[in-house]
């Protein structure tokens, strides 16, 4: 980040770049078909140390915030839950405790480094019956329409490359009356967090990056990607666009983490 | 910061530890596999949900009754009642009068509420065996006898304070004189009064005769 520049006007003039063909990484633009592999990157680098650095950068605030998608998502015995980007499988080993043994919990990730640590866990736990591992693009499920009672998406959807078509790829896999719950950071809701929130992102959390995981430039990346995700009433329109319906958000941590959650009816 | 996922993660840690700690609850959790238990207890703003496998998993429900109970399955248990109501709910008897009074609303599967009852109420830790884990025998026994002692002889100071108190409370106090004191309190009065009115009559007639 340079030094007379805030996150906020850099944040403003990546979009201001952006074309047609270009999309955003962090704070830089990239073509659409990069952005991918970039991402894949980061999170190959992170995967080890992935739980750890979480607990750390949110310390165990994270927990919280995923358990709250749990107790929203109103999963009953029975269901089908689709957990895309489910990385170490945290959402995805209460799910499988919830649907028991006649339900199933699909974990997906497109990165198969997280993929893998998130099944090494699970299964650590003894958590093996019904869990499924897919490694999956959240733009193109590979899963049937009206299939999956819940799907869950938690701090994935900001390093999707089209994330209007990952909406409408999870609204044709989820069965009517099913619901999708969006956990991602967004935007604080007052002037003195943010300025708190931009201070610890981008001074604080490279350090830590590359002190506990020897990586600075992925937290780095973590810090940008949260700026140019779009914000709660963004999002929301998007989860409309996409045919969900009943949309709505709930701030957590003062706006830090926004929960998204959408009916398909 | 969700205070509810806070609350519940703090109730899910504390029962597991405490079921993990009596190795015969395994036997009663395993007949609770695949159950829920719902419970709207006023004054919580928000209900809390026991789901039982291997372990108990605790949710806040963030719906109201109604859509509990709308969701539930064949093995679900759904309830509300009050705070106040909550210990009377372990008599089992109570369970119709508190229906019919509306203390309580119950909805489901009575039997999963009752086997919720028993995994809670039976569970017997043997906490010297555990303490002896972490220090010694001896140390163990002395520090659970101890704490036996202390208990005791404070429950049974609560208790006599308890009846004193009661008994203070309780006792008719004598504030004002007894009727029949009153009443021959009166009559000596008016004996006196017949005395004093029959000597003044007496020093009337005297003077009379001096005159």
């Amino acid at each position: 980040m340079s030094d007379n520049q805030t996150p906020a006007t850099q944040a403003d003039s990546a979009i201001d770049n952006a074309t047609e063909h270009t999309t955003h990484f962090g704070f830089k633009q990239v073509d659409k078909g990069q952005k991918a592999s970039l991402v894949a990157n980061v999170f190959d680098s992170v995967a080890a140390k992935y739980d750890v650095m979480n607990d750390l950068m949110s310390m165990g605030v994270h927990r919280l915030w995923k358990r709250f998608t749990i107790d929203c998502s109103g999963v009953r015995a029975g269901n089908k839950v689709l957990d895309i980007a489910g990385g170490t499988g945290d959402l995805t080993a209460k799910f499988s405790r919830l649907v028991g043994p006649t339900g199933r919990v699909t974990l997906a990730d497109i990165n198969l480094s997280m993929l893998k640590v998130g099944r090494d866990k699970l299964r650590d736990r003894g958590l093996v019956s019904n869990i499924d591992y897919v490694q999956a693009d959240a733009e193109a499920l590979p899963f049937p329409d009206n299939h999956f009672d819940v799907v869950t998406m938690a701090f994935g959807l900001r390093n999707v490359t089209e994330k209007q078509n990952a909406l409408n790829s999870i609204f044709r896999v989820l069965k009517p009356g099913g619901r999708l719950l969006v956990l991602e950071f967004s935007k604080p809701t007052s002037e003195q967090l943010s300025k708190l929130y931009d201070m610890y992102s981008f001074h604080i959390l490279p350090k830590m990056g590359q002190l506990v995981a020897n990586d600075a430039e992925s937290y780095q990346y973590l810090a940008e990607s949260i700026r140019m995700h779009p914000d709660q009433e963004t999002l929301k329109d998007m989860f409309e666009q996409a045919g969900f319906e009943q949309c709505d958000y709930q701030n957590l941590t003062g706006g830090i983490v926004a929960l998204h959650r959408g009916y398909k009816f | 910061m969700p205070t509810s996922a806070l609350v519940t993660a703090t109730a899910e840690s504390i029962i597991n530890k405490l079921l993990s700690l009596d190795e015969d609850s395994e036997t009663r959790l395993k007949a609770l596999a695949g159950a829920r238990l719902t419970a709207f207890i006023s004054p919580l703003p928000y209900g809390i949900t026991l789901s039982f496998s291997d372990r108990v998993d605790v949710l806040s429900e963030q719906g109201s009754f109604e859509d509990a109970v709308a969701a539930l399955g064949p093995k679900d248990c759904c309830i509300k009642t009050s705070l106040q109501t909550l210990p009377e709910l372990k008599e089992t008897s109570q369970l119709t009068r508190l229906i019919q009074q509306k203390a309580l609303f119950l909805e489901g599967e009575l039997n999963v509420a009752q086997q919720v009852s028993a995994l809670f109420q039976q569970l017997d830790i043997d906490i010297e065996e555990l303490l002896a884990q972490k220090t010694n025998d001896v140390i163990a026994h002395q520090t659970v006898k101890t704490v036996k002692t202390v208990h005791e002889k404070s429950m049974s100071a609560l208790a006599s304070m308890a009846k004193v108190f009661g008994n203070a409370v309780v006792e008719e106090k004598q504030l004002a004189a007894h009727k029949l004191a009153v009443m021959h309190f009166s009559d000596e009065v008016n004996a006196l009064r017949d005395r004093a009115d029959s000597a003044d009559a007496r020093l009337r007639r005297l003077e009379e005769k001096l005159k």
